[in-house]
């Protein structure tokens, strides 16, 4: 019965292990998507390569569905997943802020160590710069704690907050997530370019 | 007959199948672990235990670092997300030995220089680096894994990064086409 | 694009499936069969009306009287501090963080013992920690604290400081308020004490940054 970890069918250590494991099985897959090319990440905000939308909501939408499978085979208990917090006015400002940094630099942090495990220099000072704006955050916290405290809303789910079943919101999910997969084909053939 | 499905042979997994592989990552990690995926907190563990170990008076004192270790207890990078990303690096190696791709490079537009390129990548780390810590989490950490759990905080922040980066992104063209 | 067909086909599929099919919400079993009945036959949840009945006079903050009975019963005597969660109710959502803590000791308590204890062994057996019976429960808690029995002719300390004890928590609380009159005794050595302290609440996992 899931979460493994959290019900303490595994150890602690058994889970970190696992994580490796898991962390082998997220790299491997992003790099064989192409997700270590600052290029062809790039590629989503100018229509030649539309990658980085297929593969997301692909693995969000798996993910999501295959979940709530589990939880109707009775195999995982939902309460105890991580739902990540909502601090609103943190969240929208952060967003906006990494935005600029994916735009400008090509890779988000996961992306930029499958790039630097396969030898891309400017994955490398993209990590760089990573740790810079962590350390930049950590001593100047100060400046951003009331921003970063704003707006907390627990951890809501949108499907709750909309008032519909877990189901119905996937289901809606998958009907959009199809329907931008389809506008991706066509926005791809707009523009086309070699592949990175 | 001109209309071919794909035009050429890529040398990438197709990227259905690959958010199909992802998805099921993403799924193992919740199973198993009760957790999504995630990377930026890995580096913010990172920044912890180094400045725990170079500057620890300083760092007993800083709100910052209390606040961590009121969230978090036992040692910084005995974390789940530092032993993901070292798999991720594993991971990754993996894939490229395989498909060839281990190579050293810049990898930039031919119309802009190396050095140009570079830069950037700096820049948009540090932006990214202080983003995902407002934001709690990167692309892996809140957006990604928070469509698997339907967390508003996750998918409003997926907004914001998207929306940032298509805002931005007439400013940066010249960088990528 | 044919792998993208692929996917619409199963997706969709998929998708109808779980939007259609009710929600699991059951809540597990934690404990086995044999794991029920040793805590059952140890009875490590009953908590005594003296030990009760110290704490509350002292205003301890550490427990919460939880009344299982219905809600007529409960706007008739309830004691005090306590918050009703009628036994009809105690699997429903809004009492889930109520039942399932880690700061606090709740006592269930009702007329006798019969519901409290249903309603302890439906929570211990879902998991939950730090939940407590009132041993004999209302009836037992008048005859004890209410109304204390003087001891007979051959007495020993400890029935005298029983006594006293009792005599002081009911005057602290037979008037309906608790004033600040304490008992001249503490409660009496002796009195079994409920077994642990509230242990931490298995965290949820976290993740994220």
């Amino acid at each position: 019965m899931g979460p493994l970890a959290v019900n303490d069918i595994i150890s602690p250590n058994t889970n970190f292990f696992l994580a490796f494991v898991i962390g082998i099985g997220f790299g491997f897959v992003l790099e064989q998507s192409g997700f270590s090319s600052s290029r062809k990440l790039a590629g989503l905000f100018y229509g030649y390569d539309m990658v980085v939308l297929k593969v997301f909501f692909t693995g969000g939408v798996t993910a999501m569905l295959g979940l709530l499978f589990f939880s109707l085979f009775g195999w995982v208990d939902l309460n105890l997943v991580y739902v990540n917090p909502t601090f609103l006015t943190s969240a929208i400002v952060g967003g906006l802020i990494m935005g600029a940094g994916f735009i400008m630099g090509g890779f988000c942090p996961g992306t930029s160590f499958c790039g630097a495990a396969i030898g891309k220099l400017d994955a490398m000072i993209f990590i760089l710069g990573l740790f810079i704006g962590v350390y930049f955050f950590a001593f100047g916290y100060p400046m951003f704690e009331t921003l970063y405290k704003s707006a907390p809303m627990s951890s809501p789910k949108i499907s709750t907050m909309l008032n519909l079943s877990d189901g119905v919101f996937a289901f809606i999910l998958v009907v959009v997530a199809l329907g931008m997969f389809y506008l991706a084909e066509w926005v791809e053939k707009k523009f086309p370019r070699e592949e990175y | 007959m001109e209309k071919m499905n794909q035009p050429k042979k890529s040398r990438y997994l197709n990227p259905y199948i690959g958010g199909v592989l992802l998805g099921l990552v993403l799924l193992a990690a919740n199973f198993i672990s009760g957790r999504g995926l995630g990377a930026s907190g890995a580096i913010k563990s990172v920044v912890v235990a180094t400045t725990q170990t170079v500057a620890p008076k300083y760092a007993a004192r800083t709100k910052y670092f209390q606040e961590y270790h009121e969230e978090h207890s036992g040692p910084p990078l005995k974390n789940w997300l530092v032993f993901q990303m070292l798999g991720v690096i594993v991971g990754g190696f993996a894939s490229g030995a395989f498909a060839g791709r281990l190579k050293f490079k810049v990898e930039h537009s031919p119309e802009i220089t190396s050095r140009r390129r570079l830069v950037f990548a700096l820049l948009g780390g540090i932006f990214f680096g202080v983003g995902s810590q407002l934001g709690r989490g990167c692309t892996s950490g809140s957006a990604l894994s928070g469509i698997a759990v339907i967390s508003f905080g996750g998918i409003i922040t997926m907004m914001a990064i998207f929306g940032g980066a298509y805002a931005l992104a007439w400013f940066f063209r010249k960088n990528w086409i | 694009m044919k792998p993208l067909h692929y996917l619409t086909l199963i997706l969709m599929i998929l998708a109808l499936i779980i939007a259609l099919v009710p929600q699991n919400t059951t809540r597990p079993y934690k404990l086995t069969a044999l794991q029920m009945l040793t805590e059952i036959r140890a009875g490590t949840q009953f908590v005594s009306p003296d030990e009760v009945a110290d704490k509350i006079v002292k205003k301890d903050p550490s427990i919460q009287m939880i009344d299982v009975r219905n809600p007529r019963e409960f706007d008739m005597f309830s004691l005090p501090g306590a918050i009703n969660i009628p036994l009809q109710d105690i699997l429903s959502e809004t009492n889930f963080d109520l039942l399932n803590q880690g700061t606090k000791m709740n006592i269930f308590y009702s007329n006798g013992s019969t519901e409290a204890n249903e309603a302890w062994l439906l929570t211990r057996q879902l998991g939950y920690q730090n939940n407590y019976v009132l041993q004999g429960g209302l009836n037992y808690w008048m005859e004890t604290i209410l109304n204390p029995m003087p001891p007979g002719n051959v007495i020993s300390n400890d029935e005298i400081a029983r006594y006293d004890f009792r005599k002081a928590a009911s005057m602290a609380m037979g008037g309906g308020n608790i004033s600040a009159i304490a008992p001249s005794a503490a409660a009496p050595a002796g009195t079994p004490k409920p077994g642990v302290v509230p242990v931490q609440k298995k965290k949820k996992a976290s993740g994220g940054c």
